[in-house]
């Protein structure tokens, strides 16, 4: 009763408490307060026929997910579609290159996608992406993050996009099928074009491709060096009557055992290994990717109130447990953390022990745009 | 010889043969068979996004096929009507049309698009009374433009092929029976053309609706039935694609028996008629 | 009066071809202009298209000249190709096969196309993939063939997409070809093959080379077969253009690419209708 207002609300003053609430200035809770709805909600809610939590006309009823592939666990859409009334329809994507493109183009539909650490700025500076509205992710918790892995979703105080998980650019190695050790990159090239002649594969994505040939020559994994680039260019072109195919969807391939040996992250890595233990993971000891996944809402998206109902959703620890379950990614989020059961923690491909992560790099903002990098990969891809 | 060209209806049908089949598989995958089943017909049928990809297609190709049927054929009309200088630019133009590859439409709609957008949706905007004006983007409108061109040209080819083989003296006999133009052209004309017309709206529905690389450059933020099973071979085939593609299938064999059936009737009376 | 009537024929024709007309303007000449127009233009720094005036692009093809090379390779040999499997069956369609039957096994030829092109070359990527032909050839001893991503199963799947389209208009010219010049043929003791040599095929070329033609130029736009037959590392023109703007965001570049390949294919249609000019001795080659 306490929570009752002394006297009923105006028509003008719900009005504006429900616009500030539709705004997201003040918290559902508040707004119930002050207009005294609480109560009749309280009373409502438990005959069931009348529920605030719903939403289902603001929300819509469907929206768009632009991701990678074999990123999240198909469970966690039918979840919330049964909770919301909204459908989810997931296009997955080979490179953060093909993600900036489209938006570009223009028109995309997407409500929601999945952005890699390096490429925040670059949407941020073009406006791709506006800053979040965080109130309207109350399940996203900033303190349990882990600063490595969140802070380029941070731009001059304000948060672009929040993390989704973690993980490495290693290889993934059919052990039936191939005998030699592999254990760097310069492993992973010279097996190429001997043992697994016809059986490799690389992305299709100059961010890895590329960054993983500079790693095997001895260069730095960013580096944008014209006679660097064009040595990666070289033996790029070198390996590629070689490989089985430039593919950045590589599980199908790995799983059918038409290749034997790809460039792998984590998530699929713990996959694969999962259901075909034969498949290992491993990092190259000569360096390498690190990286964090981050969501983004993209500015041009049509149904953003979708967009955060589904970002929430995921930050739910609960749902982002499963998620990580599922695809195998590590969290950054110390809430998932204590989640997780120990056969997942306890994984040294989701896991890796420090010492394996030291020689990694984060990709840097300028591979995105630097055009020398893209044409490498285009001209490798057209050779 | 027997043997090769039964050879050759295997290489036609076999990739068929499986799509059908596997549309019936009880497992999750489009390559493994597991068992018999339905499941995947029901959930194809409840999958929001796809069956809006299919009507969007749907949408796109009849709409296309018709200003295709209708405008192309106009313009066959036209070019019997007029100069040899303006018939050459309508041929020249219409060849573009179909020959272009579908991959440079789609770039050179989409660059002008852009670029049209580009200028006209800031001054909209500043025009504009409320802090929400409409935005220009692709979609229908973009691809409808786009699958028009070759449609147009196909249709009016074809049905240009119809009226050369028109005789000219059954016009002229109309009009020396004080027919009126248009009736010249209703009753004589257009019944002789419309087999020809129809046959253009088919190919232009069918082109359409198959078209992948045009819309895949020029649908925006719209999904096609191809896009759609693009985008899914990228995440992964279900049996739910093999289920459509099996639909689409027999729906359309059904419309050709019927329509066959349809047209022998109608010339078994005819003949029956004379 | 005469005048009056002729300015109403001229208005007749004018609103009847003004559709279209417009229509080709604004969706094909238009877009053209403006496909040139970025040619010469430059790349963003974060991808896109900057006005300017610069040969940059142009200089710059010889960067896809593999890309060209393949397509003009590929494309030809894939017509080609489709040509040798495709005249046999038109040939039994329209010569040996009973009339009763005509119809249906013309009409099978047709159906296909009326299952989408994409899910049927997504069955090949199963039938060419490990677990498909290959593994059903090592039963019989023939051990880990790779098939998938080659340019043998792009080429069987050119063969497999546009064999109706070749059969047909070789079908249609065979059809035509007076069945009495063949008895009359052996009936003055020519040999079957001198026959064909002399009559059949002369009298079929007008539909060869349309299908050749057409198949030809259809092939040279290509990027479905390729990207997914061809794992990304058979590259065609279409495959190149497509990565141009959907991954590396040189829009230019790639403006300046599709300019070259329209000039492209205007060289092989030319080149094209001469030799049908001088074998076929037809006037023109019927492109549908």
């Amino acid at each position: 009763m306490s929570k009752l207002p002394e006297k009923p609300i105006s028509a003008e003053a719900l009005t504006a408490q429900f616009m500030r609430l539709k705004r997201g200035s003040v918290s559902r809770r508040h707004f119930l307060g002050v207009t005294g709805l609480g109560l009749a909600t309280a009373v409502l809610g438990r005959t069931g026929s009348f529920s605030l939590e719903a939403h289902a006309q603001d929300l819509g009823s469907q929206m768009s997910l632009a991701t990678w592939p074999n990123y999240h666990d198909p469970a966690s859409f039918e979840a919330f579609t049964a909770k919301t009334g909204v459908a989810v329809e997931v296009n997955v994507f080979g490179s953060n290159e093909e993600m900036l493109a489209k938006l570009q183009a223009g028109g995309t539909g997407w409500d929601l996608f999945v952005p890699t650490n390096y490429t925040i700025s670059t949407y941020a500076k073009l406006k791709l992406i506006d800053p979040l509205d965080l109130s309207k992710l109350p399940n996203y918790s900033a303190k349990t993050e882990t600063a490595r892995f969140t802070q380029e979703g941070v731009i001059d105080g304000q948060t672009y996009a929040v993390p989704k998980n973690w993980g490495t650019t290693g290889m993934a190695i059919n052990t039936d099928k191939l005998k030699t050790p592999v254990t760097s990159w310069k492993d992973f090239f010279e097996l190429a074009q001997t043992e697994a002649d016809g059986r490799a594969m690389v992305h299709d994505y100059q961010l890895t491709t590329i960054g993983s040939a500079l790693v095997s020559l001895g260069y730095k994994f960013n580096s944008v060096d014209p006679a660097e680039l064009a040595k990666a260019e070289e033996l790029l072109v070198k390996v590629k009557p070689h490989l089985f195919a430039i593919n950045s969807d590589y599980q199908p391939a790995m799983r059918a055992t038409d290749a034997w040996m790809t460039m792998c992250w984590t998530n699929d890595g713990a996959q694969l290994n999962r259901d075909m233990p034969e498949i290992a993971f491993v990092l190259g000891k000569d360096g390498g990717e690190i990286w964090s996944d981050f969501y983004a809402i993209p500015s041009s998206a049509a149904n953003k109130a979708a967009g955060y109902a589904l970002l929430d959703f995921l930050m739910t620890p609960e749902n982002a447990v499963k998620e990580h379950i599922a695809n195998g990614a590590p969290t950054t989020d110390s809430r998932v953390l204590a989640l997780l059961p120990t056969e997942v923690t306890s994984n040294k491909i989701v896991y890796p022990d420090e010492a394996a992560l030291t020689p990694l790099e984060f990709g840097a903002a300028v591979t995105l745009t630097d055009p020398a990098r893209a044409e490498v990969m285009a001209r490798f891809k057209a050779a | 010889m027997r043997a090769f060209v039964s050879f050759v209806y295997l290489f036609l049908y076999a990739p068929i043969a499986l799509v059908v089949l596997f549309s019936f598989n009880a497992g999750r995958s489009a390559s493994e068979f597991t068992g018999f089943s339905l499941a995947w017909y029901g959930k194809a049928f409840s999958n929001t996004f796809l069956i809006q990809a299919l009507q969007n297609s749907l949408i796109i190709a009849f709409t296309s096929a018709l200003l295709a049927a209708v405008f192309g054929t106009m313009a066959a009309l036209a070019m019997e009507r007029m100069g040899a200088r303006m018939r050459l630019v309508f041929d020249g133009l219409f060849a573009a049309a179909i020959v272009v590859p579908g991959v440079v439409i789609g770039i050179a709609t989409l660059v002008a698009l852009a670029a049209v957008f580009s200028v006209l949706n800031p001054a909209l905007a500043s025009l504009w009374p409320t802090a929400t004006p409409p935005q220009f983007g692709l979609g229908y409108f973009s691809i409808i433009a786009a699958h028009g061109l070759f449609s147009m040209a196909v249709v009016s080819m074809i049905v240009r092929a119809r009226i050369a083989s028109l005789g000219r003296d059954i016009v002229e006999a109309s009009n020396d029976l004080y027919a009126t133009p248009f009736g010249t052209f209703r009753q004589i004309v257009l019944p002789q053309i419309m087999p020809s017309v129809l046959a253009g709206f088919l190919l232009a529905f069918t082109f359409s609706f198959d078209d992948f690389i045009i819309a895949f450059f020029v649908a925006g933020s719209k999904t096609t039935l191809p896009i759609y099973v693009f985008a899914s071979i990228r995440r992964g085939v279900t049996p739910e694609i093999n289920a459509v593609a099996t639909t689409v299938l027999i729906a359309s064999l059904f419309l050709i028996f019927a329509a066959r059936f349809l047209m022998r009737e109608k010339t078994m009376r005819t003949s029956g008629e004379g | 009066m005469a005048t009056r009537a002729g300015t109403r024929h001229r208005f007749v024709t004018a609103a009847l071809a003004a559709p279209a007309a417009l229509w080709m303007l604004v969706f094909l000449v238009l877009p053209f202009v403006a496909m040139l127009v970025f040619a010469f233009g430059r790349r963003a720094p974060e991808g896109g298209y900057l006005p300017g005036f610069t040969f940059e692009q142009f200089l710059n093809l010889p960067a896809r000249a593999a890309a060209f090379g393949n397509t003009l390779m590929l494309a030809p040999a894939g017509a080609l190709l489709c040509l040798l499997v495709a005249y046999p069956v038109a040939y039994y369609l329209a010569v040996k096969a009973a009339p009763r039957h005509r119809l249906v096994l013309v009409s099978l030829i047709v159906v296909p196309f009326w299952t989408s092109l994409l899910v049927r070359t997504y069955a090949w990527m199963y039938i060419l993939g490990s677990r498909g032909l290959p593994n059903l050839l090592s039963t019989i001893g023939l051990p880990d063939l790779r098939m998938l991503n080659t340019p043998g199963a792009v080429l069987v799947g050119i063969v497999y997409g546009y064999l109706p389209l070749m059969i047909m208009p070789i079908y249609v010219s065979l059809e035509k070809l007076d069945r009495r010049l063949l008895d009359a043929s052996a009936d003055l003791g020519a040999r079957p093959v001198s026959t064909f040599l002399g009559i059949t095929l002369p009298l079929s070329l007008p539909g060869v080379m349309t299908g050749v033609a057409l198949v030809t130029i259809l092939l040279l736009g290509e990027y479905l077969i390729p990207q997914l037959l061809g794992g990304g590392k058979v590259f065609f023109i279409g495959n190149a253009l497509v990565d141009l703007f959907l991954q590396s965001r040189n829009w230019p570049f790639g403006s300046a690419i599709a300019v070259t390949l329209v000039l492209v294919v205007v060289v092989v249609l030319t080149v094209a209708m001469r030799i049908a000019w001088r074998f076929a001795g037809t006037r023109r080659v019927d492109l549908v």
